[in-house]
């Protein structure tokens, strides 16, 4: 810092450009309010750059890649041998730079100040940019934290090796490992699994310190069989006790079951989703008595505010579920609230998704967690077997659930495992929001033939009323014609 | 992990406000041991732990009003981090419950899936934008959907009572006026939640469900003011109010349906076998309502001294949950504040609540067509029409004056 430094005067400043920061800034910038978004990488954040989008790029090429024998059937030819990563890798830098490129021009467009740097707060009311030699001081009315996680290894994890891969990594490789071991238990390990069986890999799961996936039970099944049936080995309830590194590309690694019995298991490449940590090393909020938890996540409060009001929290950084969207509505949510206005963030009907091959998509309650409290619950399982469009496109695998409450007819979840599960999850979303009942369901028209139906029928089957499903029993069909 | 939320203290609480917590980040602490006080509707209760462990964070902060479902803290259990369900007993005997979850929750939070808002997006935005909790609104739709105009009507009962009483009250009875923060004449904010919020709540819903009539009349206290002086010159002393109390539980035995409840649902009138007055107290933190608990089975002087008692926790802020609990009746005693009248607000889910304002002497006719001077005061009476008419109302007041007009009676009442 220079003696005498000039400090210059900003409105609202947002350190970290990712989809919580960038939609915020956007946001604030819409509603009039003059924007400084500091950014030290490349805007987009993790999601953009290192999340979201080269994992969907990878789970999307697994999926065309599962289609090709379907596509014989319809007679396009392809042989389906080649698998060129390098071009992968480039269509993904090549899409990547594209989305980069439409948030900088959108923050221009807006008139977003673009800092580029890295921010640290040097009283409640100011903060520093470094880039290179240079530091500039800009003093401000109200400040937003955007500033992420960042992945790292399992304590009992070494970091030596670069066969032992976190997502930063293996979006990069530039060959399909052998047999990758995958260690987790969210929808990163899931996909990952997913993905690289279906280019080749020998796919070993390790669900890390849990008895099932975590979806609804019906979800978990289907989704063991798929995997099974793909030969994907599954091992639940594992806890990773040792890794080794062997010479000849060899990973051996020891894990524990619940019964306390020790395994050995050999790969050539570990992939683990870590531990995810917030970047707040190097903002320095700990000497504003800024309030993070034991790990480090930010504490806010319902408006989002951190223990200095007019400094605000928002996405990775924060305690909850880690993902672009929570960032998203909450740098929005922010932007709103700076602005005066009164918006809330409900993470109630957050859908949980997974781009695993057959996809998953799950809103509301779960039956056990509706049985756990005793709801009077409706069930209805639409088996997609039984759609048309199903059948068209080869996609015959997965169902959709729903339950709904007896005394009321109200919709209390939807999950689903089938094609199109992640297109359809705003609908599933939109119902809860809207505290639909089931007639909310059946009265609108589906368009036909389409994933869409499958929904009406799983409604439609609350009350035994779907065209397309056997009834459980056979006098249920007559009963239920003269009642 | 386990998840400390708060959860329902029953009588369908829907939020709670943090009062203080009486652990800190990194204490460990045992089953069962008290974690942090919580201010809800009526009571100030501790949530103790759900089990042994360290306090491992704290999200909440001392002042903040949260939902029931809103995770309060977290601690680091000993042994296993399976997921439990507990529930614990209140200090005061009701059952706050706490759900404890694990914690790793992958990407679904199960916030409110149970007791979940039952409203369109649109709906939640109308009532936040008037600075409405949802959950404070009752849902016309039996299945409990609130809809636009739930909370519009809502918003229109909740601000027609606040132009009324603002005529109708002289300034320090007008509590209601928490309600309206547009015309409070000091420029300083007053933070609105706790006590304050808690008194803004009920009187709205008060006012929004029972439909209140207000009788006034006069009573004569020359003769009630003469005994106090004979007691007063042989060294007993005792306050007007206590005398009230016992005259107001008499006349209350006699028309049961003010010392009642209306079950709307059920169609019902419970009339209630106990008599616990409510006294109505000013304090720095607002509207206190301590209690006489069986005020039929007490002395005068016992009603007194509790009356003394009470009203002195209540400007220390003192009182204790069952100092203001199961209240069937309430008195608003607004004379000594120098009130000389105003439509008193019932404190739900009563039925009637009587209000003394200020003695003055004033002419007065009597028998002998002479005009003499008198203490006289005047009272009112507000009642919820459901449950009562004027005529009862009259009755009642009339009952009443004749044991405070005429001592004597009250004696013999008592025999
Ligand atoms: C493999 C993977 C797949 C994922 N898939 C999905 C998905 O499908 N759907 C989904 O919703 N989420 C997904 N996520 C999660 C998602 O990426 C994150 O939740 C999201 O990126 C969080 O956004 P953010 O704005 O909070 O932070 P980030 O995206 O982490 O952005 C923070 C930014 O702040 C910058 N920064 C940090 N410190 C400073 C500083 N001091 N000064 C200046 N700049 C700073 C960083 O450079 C970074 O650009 C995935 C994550 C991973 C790892």
């Amino acid at each position: 810092m220079v003696v005498g430094e000039i400090s210059q005067e900003r409105d609202l400043v947002i350190i970290g450009g990712g989809p919580g920061g960038y939609s915020a800034a956007i946001r604030a910038a819409q509603l009039g309010i003059q924007v400084t978004l500091i950014e030290q990488g490349n805007l987009g954040g993790v999601c953009l750059n290192k999340g979201c989008i080269p994992s969907k790029i990878w789970t999307y090429a697994a999926k065309k890649r599962s289609e090709i024998q379907h596509m014989e059937e319809l007679g396009i030819e392809s042989s389906g041998e080649g698998f060129h990563v390098g071009k992968l890798l480039d269509y993904q830098t090549k899409v990547t730079k594209q989305l980069r490129m439409g948030v900088e021009k959108l923050c221009s467009e807006n008139q977003v100040e673009v800092i580029k740097g890295k921010a640290t707060f040097t009283r409640s009311d100011r903060i520093g940019v470094e880039n290179g030699h240079q530091f500039d001081t800009y003093t401000f009315k109200q400040a937003i934290i955007a500033t992420g996680s960042f992945a790292e290894l399992q304590a009992n994890i070494p970091r030596e090796s670069n066969r032992i891969l976190l997502s930063d990594e293996i979006f990069k490789l530039a060959k399909i490992p052998d047999h990758l071991i995958v260690y987790g238990n969210d929808y990163i390990a899931f996909e990952i699994a997913s993905t690289y069986r279906e280019f080749g890999s020998k796919v070993t799961l390790l669900l890390e310190n849990e008895r099932d996936f975590p979806y609804d039970s019906a979800i978990n099944k289907e989704l063991t069989r798929q995997f099974k049936k793909k030969k994907i080995q599954i091992i639940k309830n594992a806890q990773l006790n040792s890794v080794k590194e062997m010479n000849d590309s060899i990973i051996t690694i020891t894990y524990e079951k619940d019964d306390d019995t020790e395994h050995l298991l050999e790969g050539t490449h570990l992939f683990t989703p870590g531990i995810r940590k917030p970047n707040v090393q190097s903002l320095g909020i700990n000497r504003l008595g800024v309030k993070q938890n034991e790990e480090g996540f930010i504490t806010v409060n319902k408006n989002l505010q951190t223990t200095i009001p007019s400094i605000y929290a928002i996405g990775d950084v924060v305690k909850g579920p880690m993902l672009a969207v929570k960032a998203i509505k909450q740098g929005k949510v922010t932007a709103e609230l700076i602005a005066g206005g009164k918006p809330e963030v409900d993470l109630t009907f957050l859908p949980a998704v997974a781009h695993t091959i057959p996809p998953i998509a799950s809103v509301g309650l779960t039956e056990e967690e509706a049985v756990e409290h005793d709801l009077d619950i409706r069930i209805s399982q639409f088996p997609f077997g039984s759609n048309g469009y199903a059948m068209i496109s080869g996609k015959k695998d997965g169902f959709i659930k729903v339950i709904s409450d007896k005394s009321n007819d109200i919709i209390l979840g939807i999950h689903m495992i089938g094609e199109g599960a992640i297109e359809l999850s705003a609908s599933f979303a939109q119902l809860l929001e809207m505290a639909a009942k089931e007639e909310d369901v059946k009265f609108p028209l589906y368009a036909h033939p389409s994933m869409n139906e499958g929904l009406l029928e799983a409604v439609e089957g609350l009350i035994g009323e779907s065209i397309h499903m056997v009834p459980k029993r056979k006098d249920e069909r007559v009963s239920h014609v003269f009642t | 992990m386990l998840e400390v939320k708060l959860h329902d203290i029953g009588e369908g609480m829907t939020e709670g406000e943090i009062i203080h917590y009486l652990i800190k980040e990194g204490d460990n602490v045992t089953a069962d041991q008290p974690l942090v006080e919580v201010q809800t509707d009526k009571m100030v209760a501790e949530l103790p732990s759900p089990g042994t462990g360290k306090i491992k964070e704290i999200v909440v902060n001392t002042g903040e009003t949260v939902q029931v479902g809103t995770t309060l803290l977290y601690i680091e259990a000993e042994g296993n981090n399976k997921i439990k369900k507990l529930t614990t007993q209140a200090k005061e005997g009701n059952a706050p419950m706490i759900t404890v979850t694990n914690q790793k929750e992958v990407q679904k939070s199960p916030v409110r899936l149970i007791n979940r808002i039952l409203a369109t997006p649109y709906t939640r935005k109308i009532a936040r934008d008037n600075n409405i909790n949802i959950e404070d609104v009752q849902a016309s739709d039996p299945s409990g959907r609130v809809t636009e105009d739930d909370v519009y009507r809502f918003i229109k009962v909740r601000q027609k009572p606040i132009k009324s009483t603002a005529v109708s009250q002289s300034k320090n009875t007008a509590k209601e006026e928490m309600n309206k923060p547009t015309q409070t004449t000091h420029p300083d904010e007053i933070p609105f939640r706790g006590i304050r919020k808690q008194i803004a709540k009920n009187m709205t819903k008060s006012l929004f469900t029972i439909p209140h009539v207000t009788h006034f009349d006069e009573v004569d206290m020359t003769n009630l003011f003469k005994l106090r002086e004979e007691l007063k010159a042989d060294n007993m002393y005792v306050s007007v109010p206590a005398f009230l109390v016992k005259a107001l539980v008499i006349a209350l035995k006699d028309f049961p349906v003010f010392n009642a409840e209306l079950d709307e649902e059920n169609e019902k009138i419970l009339l209630k076998k106990d008599y616990h007055i409510g006294m109505a107290t000013d304090t720095e933190d607002g509207l206190m309502v301590p209690v006489v608990h069986e005020a039929d089975k007490k002395t005068i002087q016992t009603i007194h001294k509790e009356i003394k008692h009470l009203t002195t926790k209540a400007k220390n802020s003192d009182l204790k949950p069952a100092d203001i609990q199961k209240s069937t009746f309430t008195v608003s005693n607004v004379g000594p504040l120098g009130s000389t009248g105003a439509t008193p607000i019932i404190n739900y889910p009563e039925t009637a609540l009587i209000a003394f304002h200020k003695t003055k002497k004033m002419p007065v006719v009597n028998e002998n067509d002479d005009i003499v001077i008198r203490q006289i005061m005047t009272l009112s009476l507000s009642f919820d029409h459901r449950v009562a008419d004027g005529a009862t109302a009259v009755m009642f007041t009339n009952r009443f004056s004749k044991l405070i007009e005429q001592p004597y009676k009250l004696m013999l009442e008592m025999m």
